[in-house]
């Protein structure tokens, strides 16, 4: 039951501390590596525990269960909280390592690990808004830290897309209160089977689209590529690779477990909208010359299947979305935090990355991809299919480009100009790291697979169709 | 930019009094359990008050703004004080000193629960954020005064 609540207090209280003091000064980068490597420590233990023991609640204020706010961790929620503050960490202690230029990065990273676990171990949708807006304002902060104009233009794009899902968001929040009376998922889940089938469709709707703007789904992606350009490597990596969780979980949680017959009902417009997504995403990453906008653009394809996977639904959907998930967001990190790095063993990192996005065994990628086709196959659709077959094959390509365009060029050809000193090898390092856990998780994928099957069977179970 | 000396008057002997508010719906909000936030909101409303009347610098010289970021933290470490010291003493987060049911100690008619210290944090926390970001905007237009 602590550890439920001690990731979260543990990381605020270091964010006050980070608040108050200069985040540029040494100790400053101690007491955050500090909190977040606890704390990503204590969610790992959650995590061990939740695919032991099953779900775990704790009631704040220990009242009873429909009075009090309800923390609630199941394996879904363990498995995303604690990959995202592990990408968080090695995003802080890369930039850690080579110098914090700003006084309140730190804390604004601190603090959205904070809103971020926090969201993720909440089973009640009200504390899971609020969570999910501490997260995403520190990111507005984090676009705007340094204040360049350029960053600003985009914390501001940044900053009003996503109020409006923020808005859309709270507007269906009230809503789905108004129609069930309790804001707690699980009884939230049990009492939307007798909705009005019309209130809960448009609930369903609007719940897409909230979290399609934070995922960066097309047709709300607009936001994206300006900001993942915009922000250093480390901000873009720790938000392709932690921030967009947010929306792949939002989908699978409301979508899968909250309002279940709803997505059976759209499942067709779901997977179309998803395929649109994938399709986009890659053209356009095709089209682009710099190697960021190309995994910018890479995102809001892969934020398509995720779609697809829940379109697909069942047991087997929703462990596919849960697997793709994670093996992507890490994916997304290493990459991000990979491209610019030059030096020795960066160009084997970043190709693990890449190879890993195109789905080559032995990678976390390849069991994203694979579980996707089991889930495709299963549901028997040939169109899915040959959907996920093309896009694999688009993003080969658009992967290869990198090469093309930002490697084996000579230098003064290349469109983009490309960093030329050799990183220090601390920064080296992380990213190595993050490769290898890539690779691990490729070459014994266990762990994810039944994770990702345990966290489909819990929400299926909770939510009877 | 100055007000005029009706608006400067006003906007001084209000100071006082907002204060007095803000201090008595924080003990005692609209359902009796006291409201830091809309405590905090009316305090910072009145140091705002001091600023559009007086201008930043003017303020700055009798009120301590630059603690405003310091109080906002201290706020937030009591509201977070509030919720993890139960769990470490064995309870559930954020759970109620006395327990319900139980007679809390009474100064006057204001009781002392661990409610009102939560509600004293959020405070703080609204009062120090609200000013520190007034401040900062308060800031932004004095320089971009100066350039023009």
């Amino acid at each position: 039951m602590t550890f439920i609540v001690a990731p979260v207090a543990v990381l605020i209280g270091a964010g006050i501390v980070l608040a108050l003091i200069d985040g540029t000064r040494r100790a400053a980068g101690v007491v955050a590596i500090a909190a977040l490597t606890v704390a990503t420590v204590m969610l790992c233990v959650l995590l061990g525990r939740v695919a032991a023991d099953g779900p775990q609640a704790v009631v704040a204020g220990g009242w009873p269960a429909d009075v009090g706010i309800t923390l609630r961790v199941d394996a879904l929620g363990a498995v995303f909280a604690a990959t995202s503050l592990a990408i968080v960490l090695a995003c802080a202690v890369q930039t850690v390592l080579r110098g914090v230029s700003s006084r309140i990065t730190l804390a604004l990273t601190v603090f959205m690990g904070a809103g971020l676990t926090g969201l993720f171990l909440t089973g009640d949708i009200f504390s899971f808004y609020v969570f999910f807006e501490l997260a995403m304002i520190c990111a507005y902060g984090l676009t705007a830290a340094e204040g360049t104009e350029g960053r600003f233009r985009a914390a501001f794009t940044f900053a009003v897309v996503n109020l409006v899902g923020s808005f859309l968001f709270l507007i269906a929040i009230g809503a789905l209160y108004r129609a069930t009376g309790t804001l707690e998922m699980l009884a939230v889940a049990e009492r939307a089977a007798e909705l009005n089938p019309n209130t809960a469709l448009l609930l369903a709707v609007t719940f897409l689209v909230a979290f399609g703007v934070k995922l960066g789904l097309f047709p709300f992606h607009a936001w994206l590529p300006a900001v993942y350009l915009a922000v250093p490597a480390w901000i873009a990596a720790m938000f392709a690779g932690a921030l967009a969780n947010i929306g792949a979980y939002g989908l699978v949680r409301f979508g899968g477990a909250i309002l279940p017959r709803e997505l059976g009902v759209a499942a067709v417009a779901v997977i179309a909208l998803g395929g649109v997504s994938i399709a986009y995403g890659a053209v356009q990453a095709m089209s682009r010359r710099a190697t960021r906008e190309v995994l910018a653009y890479s995102s809001i394809g892969h934020a398509g299947y995720v779609l697809v996977a829940l379109g697909l639904g069942g047991p087997v959907g929703l462990a596919a979305a849960v697997i793709f998930s994670i093996a992507n967001s890490l994916n997304k990190a290493l990459l991000f935090l990979s491209a610019e790095l030059r030096g020795p063993l960066t160009a084997g990192v970043f190709l693990v990355g890449t190879l890993s996005v195109a789905g080559v065994p032995p990678s976390a990628g390849f069991f994203g991809k694979a579980a996707l086709f089991e889930a495709g196959v299963d549901a028997g659709s040939i169109a899915t299919v040959v959907l996920l077959f093309v896009g694999g094959a688009l993003s080969f390509v658009y992967l290869l480009q990198i090469y093309q365009h930002d490697r084996w060029r000579p230098r003064e050809e290349r469109d983009v100009p490309t960093p030329k000193e050799i990183a220090p090898r601390a920064q080296r390092t992380v990213a190595a790291v993050v490769a290898a856990v890539v690779l691990a998780l490729g070459l014994w994928p266990q762990p994810l697979l039944a994770i990702g099957d345990q966290a489909a069977a819990e929400l299926t179970v909770e939510a009877p169709r | 930019m100055r007000a005029g000396p009706m608006v400067r008057l006003v906007a001084r002997s209000l100071l006082a009094p907002s204060f007095a508010v803000a201090a008595a719906i924080l003990v005692k909000g609209y359902a009796d359990a006291g409201d830091g936030f809309s405590a905090g909101a009316v305090a910072a409303l009145g140091v705002m008050l001091q600023m559009l009347a007086f201008g930043r610098e003017r303020v700055a010289r009798d009120l301590p703004l630059h603690l405003a970021p310091r109080v906002a933290m201290c706020g937030l470490a009591i509201a977070l004080g509030v919720l993890i010291i139960p769990v470490l003493a064995g309870g559930a987060p954020l759970e109620h000193w006395p327990p319900p049911g139980e007679k809390p100690i009474y100064i006057g008619t204001l009781e002392l629960i661990t409610a009102v210290v939560f509600d004293i944090g959020v405070f703080l926390l609204v009062l120090g954020a609200c000013v520190a970001i007034i401040d900062a905007l308060a800031r932004a237009r004095a320089a971009e005064e100066e350039v023009a």
